[in-house]
């Protein structure tokens, strides 16, 4: 009895040692997803760049595919558009102009999984108003400390017609050769000749005087942008829990594939 | 004329239910035997014996009796001829009785032999002291005698073989002395110490030929005929030093199948008890079995039955497996392991006895989770594991970030675990129960006892009031001693106050200032009124809090240019507990019918406050003020009333029904920093139901078949549920039981996780609200095996559980183009569980303990993570863990060892950068798939060692226990588990910080009680 117990504990612990033994390995630790970056505007030749994520680890298996040689498909108005590759993962279609309100589907396969992003192209913005056309402001030094809120002139402020609260972007360059700073920057590295107001779903935006960095004339762009283009910026943060990435209509990959459209105002910034 | 008297009485006693009768004649010349029929067919103690006078004188009862167990494959008749003893002058006024050898190990041969000399020493005047058993199996021992009890039958029993000198070899000399007939009568009851409150030690080197230690099993006394028969006794049971009630107790017939268990109030009724002079065994874990000898003048209502706390003679393990030792009721019960409190300082712990640690070291509970005293059973998470405790329903069973439980062990009196295909008595809860029965406190004398551990002070008083009521206290709470210490400093590590430029430069100076206020306390009361004998109504009361802070504050004056003042308060403080409390008032409505409303609140809240709060004092003396961080607060209540009831309408068959109402009220906000609220949610509903099963044994009692409903009806989503559900098991010999269950189950109240790449995910309580977050659901499939013998147990069960509406709360995804409405971030999903479970248990020994592989995979299937299943959070796919437990005079020794596969976890795997239209450059993460990655595989063992005390001078021969010194070492050879990943992005790089559990812990002990 003793030994038929003894037999039946023994072929348990074999039975345990085994299935621990044949432990298999099932760690995905990076997938190699694409990442797309295209903005398509009225009266430009559609292209997209394709390029690689960085990963954070050093033992990855990439797709064998060749990024700069993919046969990467648009279908618009029923009909296939094969895009031609040109180098650095960038991709065009030379017969391909971008219509306002049209709509656009890409695929191509990569890492053996078909990839597909969809977008349309919006309308241009109508009626916009700007309140000034010149703004004057002060020079300013480190030494006379900061501005008294008295002295600054009034934003300049932009009006549109928005009936759908769809997302609209403010954005200004100023487009001097030479750059001539308002205040002095000290130590610290001067901001770039562009700043962008955050997206909005209204049918105003101020620009501050505050906002300026340099004198010169300055081209305001307005763009009529879609949700998904809004949601990146949405995600400014980088810290804590915010690991998001940013909806879009891509899928199998990450980035942006987004349709827009735009129009330009001007507005002069000089010293009083 | 003497054949004739004999088979009246043999068949009106009933015992049997018929009886044939065969005469063989065999040598005519000097005396005949007689062969009969000892039961019924189907019966397992049906067999024919013989019997044999010498002075063929069978009528006679005024004599001796032996009794003889032939050898092994030795039929009734061969024994009888090949016996010896028969023929010996001296035994010339002896009936001899030859009983077959049956079975293929001692307990099944020895089982039925009490019942047989119950049936044939009725009327027997002479009792204990005239009857003798001699065995002619060499492969009976001593052991096998003593596991069965026939000591308190027998005066003198003889084996063929010595056995570790206890009994002298046969010789005829001997035989003659030891079965030497005795004319005094005997009927005077061993008298039990009335004063023996208390567990009491005897020092192992003078028990053996010490009689005293044997004395408090009870004996048999009464040797008369029944009077009563087939009729229904009551009754209680009791632990026989406090009178604390024994819930779930074992009550069986013996040599037959009909039993029952007592119910939560250590009531039990069992119907159809043949005889008033047959034998009950009583069994319950942690206490000395009892044989309770029947006879016409014990109680049939209301019998009271007492027993010992084992101490003395026990050596089997703290938790039983599948069933009990002895076979019976708990056979039946599928999936349930049950565990005495009494006995959990036998295994090792990291500062505190720890039922829901112990429970982890079972198979198919998981034990890699050192973080969470919520028990993962087959695959589920802590939350779709019903706790009630004294009927109320615990929401949440950690202290101290779950390293300990919320159970003070010190108040317990009972804990079972149904690890799925659970009755319809209990509900809410997609995957396992878990019942806590609280202490009624000692009702027949005060207590009062304390404990000191690294971690905690622990003390109890217990408080009889007259015999009517009694009451439990228990405290505990722990102090910053060195574990607590080791646990806080674990998951407070990462929070280091960075010292901030204030821009005053080198001249600036630093002020740190932390005062931690941390600890944990809980408090268990039961008060107990027992106004008549039927009735007891008893109110308990629980609270448990947590209170963790790790705030700080500091203030920088500067010397520099900017003459400001900085000053940063770091505030973390988490606060979270229990408080719960029932009002239960039990009775007996008659023999047959039980029943018990409970009213009951429970209120779980958490309160989190992780944030820095920065006051900036301008030259100008302007204060600007800016608070950031997480708010998280959680509170949930629930208000319960509830009525169940136990109707035994057949002997085969028990109906159990009882409806229920709960009012929900659940709360939870979480915000990021002082002005935006990511998270709101209130909910409250009503839910209301019923249930009704039946409990019913079929085929000779061979099968045990549970069907039952439950149903529910939910005011949030107006609809009912109803949960069908059935278990059945089939004992297919007496050592094999095959087990089967399936059931559906719905969850109203589930704990979502919010998923956190960054710094470990969080959990928190929500209601259903028929939308976002549904009402969840499981299926169960389950099907076992095990087969038990006197001294091991092995099991294996498999099953299957389809989860689904399962909700998960991540921010990583956007699912709205439109904007952002952090309330649709409620993600979706179904899942199942898998797996197979194996356990082999070694119950009795000086050695014994346990070995257990679970092999079990969990998948969840979220649409927004994947488009295939991936492992769940709690995956485990290999659980491993031996426990072996040796016992040596006062010493008790332990040690476990645990392995299981890495939990999966998701991590950032990579980055990319979006060109935007201002012609910046925008970052973005990305994430492994989900779950797509292992921790290191977790393993760990442990080792404690108790040392006994006792009252009393050294060599006193019987000395009671008053507590125990422990030294135990958690991790012993400090081995760096994993418990999750942090990750900070700084300037575009990952930086991977590993949290790791506990290191080499060593704890102690020391525990003492008054009684």
């Amino acid at each position: 009895m003793k030994t038929k117990i003894n037999d039946i504990f023994f072929i348990f612990l074999l039975f345990v040692v085994i299935v621990i033994g044949c432990k298999k390995g099932d760690n995905q630790k990076f997938t190699d997803t694409p990442i797309i970056e295209s903005y398509l505007e009225p009266d430009s030749f559609l292209n997209i760049t394709i390029t690689r994520q960085i990963p954070f680890s050093t033992d990855v298996d990439y797709s064998p595919d060749d990024i700069n040689n993919l046969s990467v498909k648009i279908l618009y108005n029923n009909s296939t558009h094969i895009l031609t590759p040109i180098g650095n993962g960038k991709y065009v279609d030379s017969t391909l102009v971008v219509k306002e309100g049209d709509n656009y589907n890409l695929s191509f396969t990569y890492n053996s999984k078909n990839v597909s992003a969809y977008t349309y192209i919006p309308s241009k913005p109508v009626n916009i108003v700007q309140s000034e056309t010149v703004i004057k402001i002060e020079r300013m030094d480190s030494t006379s400390g900061p501005p008294s809120l008295g002295t600054m002139p009034d934003p300049v402020t932009i009006t549109w017609d928005n009936t759908d609260a769809s997302y609209y972007l403010v954005i200004v360059e100023n487009m001097e050769p030479t750059l001539d700073p308002i205040r002095d920057f000290g130590d610290k590295t001067p901001p770039g000749n562009m700043f962008r107001k955050s997206p909005t779903n209204s049918s105003s935006e101020e620009i501050r005087a505050m906002d300026f960095q340099y004198y010169g004339t300055h081209r305001v762009i307005l763009f009529h942008v879609l949700p998904d283009y809004a949601a990146l910026y949405e995600q400014n943060s980088t810290s804590s829990q915010n690991l998001t990435n940013p909806s879009s209509s891509i899928v199998n990959g990450y980035g942006i594939f987004t349709g827009l459209n735009s129009d330009t105002l001007y507005i002069e910034v000089s010293e009083p | 004329m003497v054949f004739k008297t004999l088979f009246n009485i043999l068949l009106s006693s009933r015992y049997v239910i018929h009886i044939v009768i065969l005469v063989l004649l065999i040598e005519n010349s000097f005396a005949q035997q007689k062969e009969y029929v000892f039961n019924s067919k189907g019966n397992i103690c049906n067999f024919n014996y013989i019997c044999y006078s010498q002075n063929n004188e069978y009528e006679s009862i005024k004599r001796p009796f032996i009794f003889i167990i032939g050898k092994s494959g030795e039929t009734t008749i061969e024994t009888y001829i090949n016996d010896s003893l028969k023929k010996s002058p001296q035994f010339y006024n002896y009936m001899f009785v030859y009983v077959p050898n049956r079975g293929s190990n001692a307990k099944n041969k020895l089982e039925c032999i009490d019942g047989l000399t119950s049936l044939l020493t009725y009327n027997f005047k002479y009792g204990h002291n005239n009857l003798f058993l001699t065995v002619y199996d060499p492969e009976i021992t001593q052991a096998d005698i003593d596991a069965n009890r026939l000591n308190a039958i027998f005066k003198n029993i003889i084996l063929s073989k010595p056995d570790t000198n206890k009994i002298a070899l046969v010789t005829n000399k001997n035989i003659i002395d030891d079965f030497k007939e005795t004319a005094i009568k005997y009927d005077t009851e061993i008298k039990k110490d009335e004063n023996e409150f208390g567990t009491y030690y005897i020092e192992e080197e003078n028990s053996e030929s010490d009689e005293s230690t044997k004395e408090i099993k009870s004996q048999k006394n009464y040797f008369g005929p029944p009077t009563t028969y087939k009729f229904t006794l009551t009754g209680i049971v009791r632990d026989k030093s406090t009178g604390e009630a024994l819930p779930f107790a074992t009550v069986m017939v013996k040599s037959t199948s009909i039993g029952a268990s007592t119910n939560a109030d250590g009531y039990f009724t069992l119907l159809k008890v043949p005889t008033d002079t047959t034998t009950l065994i009583v069994h319950y874990m942690g206490y000395n079995e009892e044989d309770v000898f029947l006879t016409p003048k014990s109680p049939k209502k209301n019998l009271l039955v007492e027993l010992y706390p084992s101490t003395h003679t026990l050596k089997t393990v703290t938790v039983a497996g599948m069933k009990e030792e002895v076979v019976l009721v708990n056979k039946t019960d599928i999936n349930t392991i049950k565990i005495a409190p009494k006995r959990l300082e036998q295994l090792p712990n990291v500062g505190e006895r720890d039922i829901m640690r112990s429970f982890q070291l079972m198979p198919g509970v998981s034990a890699s989770n050192e973080s969470s005293s919520g028990l993962y059973v087959r695959g589920g998470t802590p939350d779709q594991n019903l706790v009630l405790y004294d009927g109320f329903t615990v929401y949440h069973v950690d202290h101290l970030y779950g390293f300990f439980s919320a159970f003070n062990s010190n108040a317990l009196k009972d804990v079972q675990l149904y690890k799925g295909g659970f009755e319809s008595k209990f509900g809410g809860r997609l995957s396992s129960v878990t019942e806590i029965t609280g202490k009624d406190g000692n009702q027949k004398k005060f207590n009062v006892g304390a404990d000191l551990s690294l971690l905690s002070m622990n003390a109890f008083v217990e408080i009889p009031i007259g015999s009517k009521f009694s009451s439990v206290i228990a405290y505990r709470r722990s102090y910053k001693g060195p574990i607590y210490n080791a646990i806080f400093k674990k998951f407070n590590k990462s929070t280091s106050t960075t010292s901030e430029p204030t821009g005053g430069g080198p001249g600036g100076k630093q002020i740190q200032n932390t005062k931690v206020t941390s600890y944990f306390y809980d408090l268990n009361g039961k008060f107990s009124y027992r106004p008549t004998d039927r009735d007891i109504i008893s109110l308990s009361i629980f609270n448990g809090t947590d209170k963790l802070d790790n705030s700080s504050s500091s203030n920088a004056s500067s010397f520099g240019a900017s003459n400001s003042d900085f000053s940063m308060s770091s505030t973390d403080l988490t606060k979270y507990g229990n408080v719960g409390s029932s009002l239960k008032w039990s009775k007996k409505w008659n023999d047959k019918l039980y029943g018990n409303t409970i009213v009951s609140y429970s209120n779980y809240y958490s309160d989190r406050n992780r944030s820095q709060e920065r006051t900036l004092t301008n030259s100008s003396g302007e204060e600007t003020t800016t608070s950031n961080g997480v708010f998280e607060n959680n509170d949930l209540k629930d208000y319960s009333i509830k009525s169940d009831y136990q109707w035994d309408i057949f002997n085969f068959s028990q109906l159990q029904f009882g409806g229920f109402g709960t009012y929900f009220d659940i709360n939870y906000s979480y915000a990021q920093n002082d002005t935006s609220i990511v998270l709101e949610r209130q909910n409250k509903a009503m839910l209301t139901g019923g249930y009704i099963q039946s409990k019913t044994k079929l085929f000779n009692d061979k099968v045990q078949f549970l069907p039952g409903i439950r149903t529910s009806y939910f005011e949030t989503t107006k609809k009912t549920y109803y949960e069908p559900r059935a278990s059945i098991s089939y004992n297919l010999t007496n050592r094999i039981t095959l087990k089967g269950a399936t059931g559906k189950y719905y969850q109203f109240a589930n704990k979502v996780t919010r998923e956190d790449i960054m710094s470990g995910s969080k959990e928190f309580w929500l209601l259903s609200d028929g939308n976002s977050v549904p009402v969840s659901s499981s299926v169960h499939y389950i099907a076992g095996l095990s087969y038990e013998t006197n001294n091991y147990l092995f099991s294996t069960e498999a099953y299957y559980k389809q989860i689904n509406n399962l909700t998960e709360y991540s921010l990583r995804f956007n699912p709205s183009p439109m904007g952002v409405s952090y309330d649709e971030n409620f993600f979706n999903g179904y899942g199942f569980s898998r797996g197979i479970e194996f356990l082999a248990q070694k119950k009795s020994g000086d050695f014994n303990g346990w070995v257990s592989y679970t092999l079990c995979q969990a998948n969840n299937h979220f649409d927004i993570y994947s488009d295939s299943y991936y492992p769940a959070n709690q995956d485990a796919t290999h659980e491993f863990k031996i426990v072996a437990l040796y016992k040596y005079k006062r010493w008790d020794f332990s040690a476990t060892w645990i392995f299981a596969t890495g939990r999966p976890y998701t991590a950032p795997s990579g980055a990319y950068s979006i060109t935007l239209l201002d012609g910046s450059t925008q970052d973005f993460f990305t994430v492994t798939s989900k779950n797509g990655l292992r921790l290191p595989d977790y393993h760990r063992g442990d080792i404690s060692v108790n040392y006994k005390l006792l009252a009393g001078k050294v060599g006193e021969r019987k000395r009671r226990e008053i507590g125990y010194i422990g030294f135990s070492i958690f991790n012993l050879y400090n081995r760096t588990n994993v418990w999750y990943k942090q990750y900070t992005i700084e300037d575009g790089e990952i930086l991977e910080t590993n949290v790791n559990y506990l290191g080499i812990t060593p704890n102690l002990t020391l525990s003492l009680k008054f009684r």
